[in-house]
């Protein structure tokens, strides 16, 4: 780490952001040194973003001012940031989905003339010193969201940024990812590259950053060195309160698992493309059953067929057996009337509408299940379903008729949980259930996942964060190479284990 | 046929598939691990009379000391035929099903009695009986076509004949309880209802035990055939799975020309069959690298014969098991029996009487 006593890189000033008078951010001031990991922490809805799009010239402040290498500057666009060395890698991906990965490497950079095979040649090499496994040739719309991370984060890298802002990086990463990833960021470093890195895991932030800043209501709460912060200390900034616990203290053997209820969902050698291969696994009322797998080895996918999402395979497709009968979904809808939901793991782009308010949404899982019968749409009645699950849920708005895409994360997520279970489902799957979602809202989801199988219902959780699937899952089944290959009873189940299983 | 056809060409035809051993049926090797009690052949029916443990091997009943359950079992009956069924009274007297033979009474006041027919339907194959008081004995007849003996032709004919019948032994006309069951061979009574397994549908049925009425699935699509069920100390029983499901037999089971074929030019031990012991002779199906790896049994292998025992909850929900693999000793569960904490298993495939310790933490 470059010493405190240099001019700093970057340094912002009492820099402000107010929307119609609420400001998201608020007399914030910090600095970054030159080859510095600054790792940026604090809940959804703290700031982090605004600040960080500030300095990445996509927002103007309404306050304050932000100083390079000592010199005040002004951004109009980030494609001007970009010129003095600043990039920003965001959360949601900002690639063109009809382009190869090559194409969308090389956008910008375009000559009078350009052929292909260079092109991609050149994207191979350039992807492959960074270790990352994408095929230049496809096309964005055909990758996952790890490998869209990838080629986001290598555009970033490829523009030689002297600052590159990372937004979530590692969310959609599997752990090995994870690991080139830190890898990379270390290489950057060295290269005299600075970064700022949010990011909600919060062992990542301590792991690779040199300091650490945590925002809490759009203030300053802390900035001090990663050696002299904790887990604890660090979600207490962030909360005020201690959440460890409450997050992940109880795997360790004092939690009691929940016993078998009737076998709900019964999947047999189902397949899916090269995806998901003869897979069978079932699933029991009253508890969670949590399904672990790096990204590629088919569990969403599984669900996906189940929820009936994706179709299976039309010949050797195998069997999916809902209770006492066999059901195969060629679309969701008969799916959710019979008593299936799958929450999304991509809640941006297939869990809400964004144009709607949480009322609007959280009716439409309701007009979608077997529960409405009636023709019209009444405002009365939505209303009140919309009133019923934002207290049951505890979803923090100004009221139900704002619009969903104007909240945090977090309580996106409940959104979208509460148009599942406004459906009174019989299995509900929940896919990443808090991915992009801050520590107390995980908190919140995670009781709401307990408060289910208490009740009764049968719960999927499909997460590829480890500590999520052993303090919630009853039993833990792995999936590998597209099928399930492995079970554990929660109190046998550890993270080598699990791991081993994964990729073994 | 046409619809048939039709159903292939489209892919509508449901997958010849196989319910997955996970939850509470997930694979351990507990019975492999469980403790000899006794070797003799054919070990079956277990069952309680004043506190001594009888079972049968072939033709004899044999008994074993309650106490320590250990040392060579006593032969206390023998009889002409193949014994396939076997209950106790509170009285003492015991019901033996002896096939075609029809069922003889032991002891008690109807000793000596003998049914060879109910309802005008010859006795041929009588799976289970069982006692509600002594005067009163309900009996499983698996099918009307093939004794006990010849389970396998009867899946493989895809029969569904078999009937449950009440006797009151003290005069009346027996009551069928049910019929058109596919191969019924082991009786609970709880409630004032019978647990019934249905063993070629995979599945556990209750109806009233007193006059016929609607029966109620209570589990299905199990991935073996049920046996025997027997009464669980602390409510709930134990399911006896003699053999697993696989994937070929159920898709043998659909090929309705091959199937015949098969059985008229190969012999029964060599059938595509479930079996309560397979796996042993290199003339066997699959004996390729579907079930051995350099002539080893894979422990997961979907092979024709294994060992299973569940034990279900007072709403037949399974909540337990033990298995002896693919790759196990204790083959052909047909029998098991609860009693102070540990669980007596006959393995009939391999001609084992095993017992094996319950621990709470066997219950997964």
């Amino acid at each position: 780490m470059a010493s405190l006593l240099e001019v700093p890189l970057l340094e912002v000033r009492a820099i402000t952001k107010e929307y119609r008078g609420a400001a998201a951010v608020q007399d914030i001031s910090m600095s970054l040194q030159t080859g510095e990991v600054h790792a940026l922490l604090g809940e959804n809805g703290a700031g982090k973003s605004t600040l960080t799009k500030m300095i990445a010239g996509v927002v103007a402040p309404t306050r304050g001012e932000i100083l390079l290498d000592g010199k005040p500057v002004s951004f109009a666009s980030p494609a001007e940031a970009l010129r003095h060395g600043i990039a920003m890698v965001f959360q949601e991906t900002s690639l063109v989905p009809s382009l190869t990965v090559a194409q969308n490497l090389f956008l910008g950079d375009e000559k009078a003339f350009n052929r292909l095979r260079p092109l991609t040649i050149a994207a191979q090499q350039f992807l492959q010193s960074l270790n990352f496994p994408v095929d230049p040739t496809l096309n964005v719309s055909s990758l996952g969201a790890a490998q869209r991370q990838m080629v986001e984060i290598a555009r970033a890298v490829r523009k030689n940024a002297r600052i590159i802002i990372f937004d979530e990086p590692t969310a959609t990463l599997t752990p090995e990812e994870k690991q080139h990833f830190f890898e990379l960021i270390g290489r950057l470093k060295a290269r005299g590259c600075s970064i700022i890195f949010i990011s909600h895991a919060l062992e990542e932030a301590l792991q690779i950053s040199d300091r650490i800043t945590v925002l809490r209501d759009g203030k300053l709460v802390v900035t001090d060195a990663t050696a002299a912060f904790d887990r604890d200390k660090v979600i207490r900034a962030m909360v005020g309160r201690s959440l460890t616990d409450e997050l992940y203290g109880a795997h360790g053997g004092s939690r009691k698992t929940r016993g078998y209820g009737k076998r709900v969902l019964s999947v047999q050698n189902i397949s899916m493309g090269r995806m998901v291969r003869n897979s069978s696994f079932a699933v029991y009322a009253g508890q969670i059953t949590g399904i672990f797998g790096l990204i590629g080895s088919g569990r969403t996918e599984s669900a996906k067929i189940v929820a009936g999402v994706v179709k299976r395979n039309f010949f050797h497709g195998g069997v999916t057996r809902l209770a006492d009968r066999i059901v195969r979904y060629r679309v969701p809808a008969p799916a959710v009337k019979q008593g299936i939901v799958y929450v999304t793991e991509d809640r941006k782009s297939e869990g809400i509408f964004e144009t709607m308010s949480i009322a609007q949404s959280i009716y439409t899982g309701l007009l979608a299940s077997a529960q409405h019968r009636a023709t019209l749409v009444s405002k009365t009645e939505m209303r009140s379903v919309a009133e019923h699950w934002t207290k049951s849920l505890s979803i923090r708005a100004i009221s139900s008729d704002a619009p969903v895409v104007e909240l945090s994360g977090g309580n996106q997520q409940k959104v979208v949980i509460a148009k599942a279970l406004v459906q009174q489902p019989k299995l509900v799957i929940f896919d990443e259930p808090t991915r992009g979602v801050d520590v107390g809202a995980i908190a919140e989801i995670h009781a709401i996942i307990n408060r289910l199988a208490d009740e009764g219902m049968a719960v999927v959780v499909i997460s590829s964060y480890l500590p999520e699937i052993l303090n919630l899952s009853d039993r833990i089944l792995v999936s590998r190479k597209g099928r399930i290959v492995e079970e554990f009873a929660a109190d046998e189940a550890t993270e080598e284990k699990i791991m081993y299983a994964a990729v073994h | 046929m046409i619809a048939g056809l039709a159903q292939r060409l489209l892919g509508m035809r449901p997958a010849a598939t196989v319910p997955s051993m996970d939850g509470a049926l997930r694979p351990n090797r507990a019975l492999d691990e469980a403790a000899t009690l006794a070797e003799c052949a054919a070990p079956d029916n277990l069952v309680w009379q004043d506190d001594h443990l009888l079972f049968t091997s072939g033709k004899r009943v044999l008994l074993l000391d309650s106490l320590h359950l250990e040392g060579e079992p006593e032969q206390i009956l023998h009889f002409d035929g193949e014994i396939t069924a076997l209950a106790a009274a509170e009285d003492g007297s015991l019901a033996v099903g002896l096939g075609p033979s029809g069922i003889v009474m032991v002891g008690g006041a109807h000793d000596g009695r003998t049914i060879t027919a109910l309802g005008g339907r010859k006795l041929i194959a009588p799976t289970a009986l069982g006692f509600s008081d002594p005067d009163t004995l309900f009996v499983c007849l698996g099918s009307d076509l093939h004794p006990a003996a010849d389970w396998q032709r009867d899946l493989l004919e895809r029969r569904a004949t078999g009937s449950v019948w009440r006797v009151p032994l003290d005069g009346g006309a027996p009551a069928c309880l049910a019929v058109q069951l596919a191969w019924p061979n082991g009786l609970l009574l709880h409630d004032g209802r019978i647990a019934v397994s249905e063993a070629w549908r995979h599945r556990l049925l209750d109806f009233p035990s007193r006059q016929r009425g609607a029966p109620r699935v209570l589990l299905d699509d199990l991935p073996g055939y049920p046996g025997r069920l027997s009464p669980a100390p602390d409510g709930g029983a134990w399911l006896s799975v003699f053999a697993p499901r696989t994937q070929l037999v159920e898709f043998v089971l659909r090929e309705d020309r091959y199937r015949h074929w098969m059985m008229q030019t190969i012999e029964p031990a060599h059938w595509i069959a479930p079996s309560l012991r397979a796996g042993l002779s290199y003339k066997e199906p699959m004996q390729g690298g579907a079930v051995k790896t350099l002539g080893i049994f894979k422990p997961w292998a979907p092979s024709r014969s294994y060992g299973l025992a569940v034990r279900l909850d007072r709403d037949f929900i399974p909540t337990a098991s033990l298995h002896s693999r693919a790759d196990g000793r204790r083959h052909g569960v047909t029998s098991c029996l609860e009693s102070k904490g540990e669980l007596i298993v006959a393995c009939k495939g391999d001609d084992v009487l095993v017992s094996a310790e319950l621990a709470q933490e066997r219950e997964i």
